[in-house]
C-alpha cells in the first residue's frame, strides 16, 4: 500500500540532518517584526455593529491626546436624550438607585482622619486648642442667634424658612470660620470661595435597549446629567489627600438595580451637557475642598415625619451628597484631562456638610474610576467612595437670646473638616 | 396728578371739557388726548367706552376731540318724595328706579380680597406728613439733597487716617494684585456655565470674592474677628429738618458690624469749623423731592436688631447696584450712601442718647461702598450732631470718593475697530489704588 512505504515526514523533518537543517529553518524565522499585511478592520461606512464600532472608537482614539477643554467640549456636543438626576429628590430608596449610577460604595461613619468620638482628637487639639475652639463657638451661635433672635425680621411664607434663616446663617458661619481657620490652615487663605455655583456633569453608564419607536431594538448607552446648585463651595488649588489608596480593596458593595432608571423615577430631558466645578477651566483653584448644601423646605425633616416619612430623612441626605460629590469630583477630573476612556491615575477627593439649619450631616467622597462604561477598561474593579454621618443635632432650641442644648462634637467635627488640606 | 389712574375715562362724563383737552394741538392723536384726559385731575370712573365714543367722521386731524358726555342731573332728594324703587320686588322692573342697597359684607376675611381702609381712616394717620427715603428713592439733587437732609459737609477724597491705612505695606495681601485679578476674573468670566454672567450674577460675586480676599487677613490682624455680616436687615432713623420731618426706612444692602465703634476721624477743630459752613441748598426744588410724602407713619427709631446684639456698632454699608433694583445714577448711588450711613449713625446716636438733639462728644462714624461691578463709590460719614433742625451750628462730615474703577475693561470678545485692537479680550485697565481703598475701609478700627 502506498501509506506503508511513505516514510514518516515528522521522523525526517526532526532529524538533526545536515542537509534538511538549512530549509527547516527557513520557516521558523519567517515572523519579522515588519506586519506585511494592514490590520483587517472593520468598515467605517457600512451600516453595521463593528462600523459603528470603529468609528467610536476612532473618535475615542482622536480625543486621547487632545487638551481637556477640547476632550469637555467634544464628549458634551451633542446633545441627546438623557436622564436628568436630581441630587435633592423626593424619590424613596434614591440613594441605593444613585449608588448604582455612580458606582458608589457607601461606607457609615467617617474616615480614619476623622474622629467622631466625644474625646478631642490629639490631631485636632495640637491644631487648634480649647481657647480657640470656643472663640468659634461663639461665633457660630452669635451667627445662629443673629438670624434667628437679634435682629428684627418680618414674616415670610411657610416655604421660604429656610431662605430666611437658614441662607444666611450658613452663609455667615462659612465665611467666618474660613477667614479664623485661615490662621491654622494656610490652604484656606488660598481658597476661592463661591456662593450658589453651578455644578454640572455629564456621563455615560451602562446600555438601554431602545423599547419603540423607528429605532426601536437599537442598544444605546445611557446618558445621565446632574445640575446641582450647592448653597457656597470651597475650591483650592491642590488635590485634598486620599483617603484610601486608590487600589484598595474595600468590602462594601455597589448596589446593583435591575429595573430601568425610569422607575424611580427618573426623567429624561434634552438640553445642554454641561460639565463645570462651579468655574471654568481657566480659573486656578480647580480641586474641592468643601461643600455646603441646604435641605429646602420641602424635604425638612418635620414635613417629613408629617407625612410618615421618616426614612426618607437619611436617605435624602445620602442621595444629595453622593450626587453632589460624584457630579463635582467628576467634573475635576474631567478639569485635569481623564475620563471615561482615560481612567484617573489619582484619586480625587472632596467633602460636604449638608445642614437645615440645625441638623449637619458630613460626607467624605473619594472618586476612583471614572470608567463606568469604558471600551478601554470593560472589568473595571475600582469603585468609589462615600462615607457619611447620619445627621448629628448641632443645638436644641433658641429661646430668648440663648441657644439650648448645644453640642460641641458637631462643631468639632466641622472644624476637622475645613482644616483638611493638601499633603505639601 | 392722580396716582394709579388706571380706569377709562369717558369724555362725556364731564359737563366742562378738561383743560388738557382744549390744549392739545392739531397735531396730536386721539390716543395722546385720551391718556391726558385720563392722567388728569377730573378722573371719573366709567365702565365701557365703546358704546358711547361718539364717531368721528371728518378728515382733519384737528377735530378728532372726543365731545364730552354730559353728565346725568342731580335728582334732589325730598324726605316723603323718594321715588319707588324694585328694592321690595328683588328683581329689576323697567320703570321703577335703582335702589341704594347697602354695601355687601363678606362676613369673613378673605385675604385676597382685601380694600384697605382709607388714609385717614387708619390708626397711624397723622395731619404733618412725613418725608421717606427708601431703598428705591431716586433723589433728583443727588448728593447736594443727600447733605441738605443729612446737615453734613462734603469733603472730597478719604481721610487721611484711612489713605495712610491703604498705603501701609503691613496691611497688604500676599500677592494682592494677582489675587484680587483673578477675583475679578473669576467674578466677570469664571462664574457660569454660559459665555457671560450677567450684572445680577457678577456683582454680588464680585464683592464677595474681595469680601472673602479681605477676610483672609485675618491671621494678621486679630480686630477683625470680632465683626459680622448682616444681609438683608431693616434700618429705621427718623428726623426733623425746620417743619419737616424725615425719616430713612427699610432694607439697604449688607452692612458688616463690629462690636466696638470706629474711632471718630476729624477732631474737634475741624468740628467746630464746620459750623461756619453754610449748607447749599438748590432753591427752586424743594430738598424734600422725590422722597416718599406719606401721612401714615410712625416715628421709629431702630437700628435692624435688639438692644442686645452683640455687634452694636455698624462698621461699614456694601451697596451694589445690580440691576435688580431701579437703576441710579452715580450721583444718586452717592446720596443713597450718604443717606443710609447717616442713618445707621443716627438710631445708633439714638440708642446711646435718647431722642434729644445735642452735639455728640463722640462722634460716630459709618463707613459705605457701593460698587456696579466695575466702578466703586467709597464714602464715610461721621455725625456730629444731632441737632439738626436748624441749618447752623456743627454740621456732619461725609468724605466722599467718587467713582473709582477698579478695572477698565473685562470683555469676553475684543474690541476691534477698523481691523486694529482697541481692547483686548479679558481684564485690561487693572488700577490696584482701588482694592487698596476698598482694603483700608475693611481694616478700619481693626487695623
Amino acid at each position: 500500500m502506498a501509506a506503508c512505504g511513505r516514510l514518516p515526514l515528522q521522523r525526517l523533518l526532526s532529524a538533526p540532518s545536515p542537509r534538511l537543517i538549512s530549509s527547516r529553518h527557513v520557516q521558523v524565522e519567517s515572523a519579522s517584526p515588519a506586519t506585511v499585511y494592514p490590520p483587517v478592520l472593520p468598515s467605517r461606512t457600512a451600516k453595521s455593529k463593528s462600523a459603528k464600532q470603529r468609528v467610536l472608537l476612532d473618535f475615542f482614539e482622536q480625543l486621547r491626546g487632545a487638551e481637556p477643554r477640547e476632550k469637555i467640549r467634544e464628549l458634551t456636543r451633542v446633545q441627546r436624550m438623557k436622564y436628568v438626576v436630581y441630587p435633592q429628590t423626593f424619590a424613596l430608596g434614591a440613594d441605593r438607585w444613585y449608588q448604582h449610577f455612580t458606582k458608589t460604595a457607601y461606607l457609615p461613619g467617617l474616615p480614619d482622619t476623622f474622629s467622631t468620638t466625644a474625646e478631642p482628637d490629639q490631631h485636632l487639639k495640637t491644631a487648634i486648642d480649647d481657647s480657640a475652639l470656643s472663640e468659634l463657638r461663639s461665633l457660630v451661635c452669635s451667627a445662629l442667634l443673629q438670624e434667628n433672635w437679634y435682629m428684627k425680621k418680618g414674616r415670610t411664607f411657610v416655604h421660604e424658612k429656610q431662605k430666611r434663616s437658614v441662607t444666611p446663617f450658613l452663609t455667615n458661619i462659612v465665611s467666618a470660620l474660613v477667614h479664623s481657620l485661615a490662621r491654622t490652615n494656610p490652604v484656606l487663605r488660598l481658597s476661592s470661595l463661591d456662593f450658589d455655583p453651578q455644578v454640572n456633569f455629564y456621563w455615560v453608564n451602562g446600555e438601554r435597549t431602545i423599547p419603540r419607536g423607528h429605532r426601536r431594538g437599537r442598544v444605546e448607552p445611557k446618558w445621565f446629567q446632574i445640575d446641582d446648585k450647592p448653597h457656597s463651595q470651597i475650591r483650592i488649588p491642590h488635590q485634598l489627600p486620599e483617603f484610601v489608596p486608590l487600589e484598595a480593596e474595600i468590602s462594601a458593595e455597589v448596589p446593583a438595580v435591575q429595573l430601568e432608571p425610569d422607575r424611580l423615577p427618573l426623567f429624561r430631558r434634552q438640553y445642554d451637557n454641561n460639565i463645570c466645578i462651579g468655574a471654568k477651566l481657566e480659573d486656578p483653584y480647580s480641586y474641592g475642598h468643601t461643600q455646603f448644601h441646604i435641605v429646602p423646605d420641602k424635604f425638612h425633616r418635620d414635613r417629613l415625619i408629617k407625612k410618615s416619612l421618616s426614612e426618607h430623612i437619611e436617605v435624602f441626605l445620602r442621595a444629595n451628597a453622593i450626587a453632589s460629590l460624584y457630579a463635582w469630583t467628576g467634573a475635576q477630573a474631567m478639569y485635569q484631562g481623564f475620563w471615561s476612556e482615560q481612567d484617573v491615575s489619582r484619586p480625587f477627593v472632596s467633602q460636604a456638610i449638608i445642614t437645615d439649619g440645625q441638623y449637619f450631616s458630613f460626607f467624605c467622597y473619594q472618586l476612583n474610576t471614572l470608567a463606568l462604561s469604558s471600551f478601554a477598561t470593560p472589568d473595571n474593579h475600582r469603585k468609589n467612595l462615600c462615607w457619611g454621618t447620619e445627621s448629628l443635632r448641632l443645638y436644641e432650641t433658641i429661646t430668648d437670646g440663648d441657644v439650648v442644648g448645644w453640642d460641641d462634637n458637631v462643631l468639632r467635627l466641622l472644624v476637622q473638616f475645613l482644616l483638611n488640606k493638601p499633603q505639601n | 396728578m392722580a396716582t394709579n389712574c388706571r380706569t377709562a375715562v369717558s369724555p362725556f362724563a364731564y359737563s366742562v371739557p378738561p383743560t388738557g383737552l382744549v390744549l392739545l394741538t392739531g397735531t396730536q392723536t386721539l390716543c395722546k388726548m385720551f391718556k391726558a384726559a385720563v392722567n388728569s385731575s377730573l378722573c371719573p370712573v366709567v365702565k365701557d367706552l365703546r358704546v358711547f365714543a361718539p364717531r368721528c367722521l371728518s378728515l382733519s386731524a384737528g377735530l378728532c376731540a372726543r365731545a364730552p358726555r354730559p353728565k346725568p342731573r342731580d335728582v334732589p332728594q325730598i324726605a316723603g318724595l323718594e321715588r319707588v324703587s324694585y328694592a321690595a320686588r328683588m328683581h329689576y322692573v323697567p320703570g321703577l328706579a335703582k335702589p341704594e342697597l347697602p354695601p355687601w359684607e363678606r362676613g369673613w376675611k378673605d385675604p385676597r380680597q382685601y380694600r384697605s381702609p382709607k388714609p385717614e381712616q387708619m390708626e397711624l394717620y397723622k395731619e404733618k406728613p412725613c418725608y421717606i427715603y427708601n431703598q428705591r428713592t431716586n433723589p433728583l439733587e443727588g448728593v447736594r439733597q443727600a447733605l441738605w437732609l443729612t446737615k453734613a459737609k462734603l469733603v472730597e477724597g478719604l481721610p487721611a487716617q484711612i489713605l495712610s491705612l491703604a498705603e501701609d505695606p503691613a496691611n497688604q495681601i500676599e500677592d494682592q494684585d494677582v489675587r484680587v485679578q483673578n477675583a475679578i476674573r473669576h467674578a466677570r468670566f469664571w462664574d457660569t456655565t454660559e459665555r457671560r454672567p450677567s450684572r445680577e450674577r457678577f456683582c454680588p460675586s464680585l464683592l464677595h470674592n474681595l469680601l472673602h480676599l479681605c477676610g483672609g487677613l485675618q491671621a494678621t490682624h486679630p480686630g477683625l474677628a470680632r465683626r459680622m455680616l448682616a444681609d438683608k436687615y431693616s434700618l429705621a432713623a427718623s428726623w426733623s429738618r425746620g417743619e419737616d420731618l424725615f425719616q430713612v426706612r427699610g432694607q439697604n444692602g449688607l452692612l458688616l458690624n463690629c462690636m466696638s465703634p470706629l474711632p471718630a476721624l476729624a477732631g474737634q477743630e475741624e468740628i467746630q469749623s464746620t459750623a461756619d459752613h453754610v449748607l447749599e441748598t438748590f432753591y427752586p426744588i424743594s430738598p424734600t423731592i422725590d422722597l416718599q410724602c406719606t401721612h401714615v407713619y410712625e416715628q421709629k427709631n431702630s437700628i435692624g436688631f435688639r438692644e442686645d446684639y452683640p455687634y452694636p456698632h455698624a462698621h461699614t454699608l456694601y451697596l451694589m447696584e445690580a440691576g435688580n433694583t431701579p437703576p441710579l445714577y452715580p450721583e444718586q448711588l452717592r446720596a443713597k450712601m450718604i443717606m443710609f450711613a447717616f442713618g445707621n449713625a443716627l438710631a445708633r446716636a439714638r440708642v446711646l442718647y435718647g431722642n434729644e438733639s445735642k452735639v455728640l462728644e463722640k462722634p460716630i462714624v459709618v463707613q459705605s461702598v457701593a460698587t456696579n461691578g466695575r466702578l466703586f463709590q467709597f464714602v464715610v460719614f461721621q455725625l456730629n450732631t444731632t441737632e439738626l433742625e436748624s441749618d447752623s451750628g456743627v454740621k456732619n462730615l461725609a468724605w466722599v470718593d467718587a467713582d473709582q474703577p477698579l478695572y477698565d475693561f473685562a470683555k469676553i470678545r475684543p474690541l476691534i475697530k477698523k481691523k486694529v485692537v482697541r481692547v483686548p479680550a479679558g481684564l485690561s485697565g487693572y488700577q490696584p489704588d482701588t482694592f487698596k481703598k476698598f482694603l483700608a475701609l475693611y481694616l478700619h478700627g481693626a487695623a
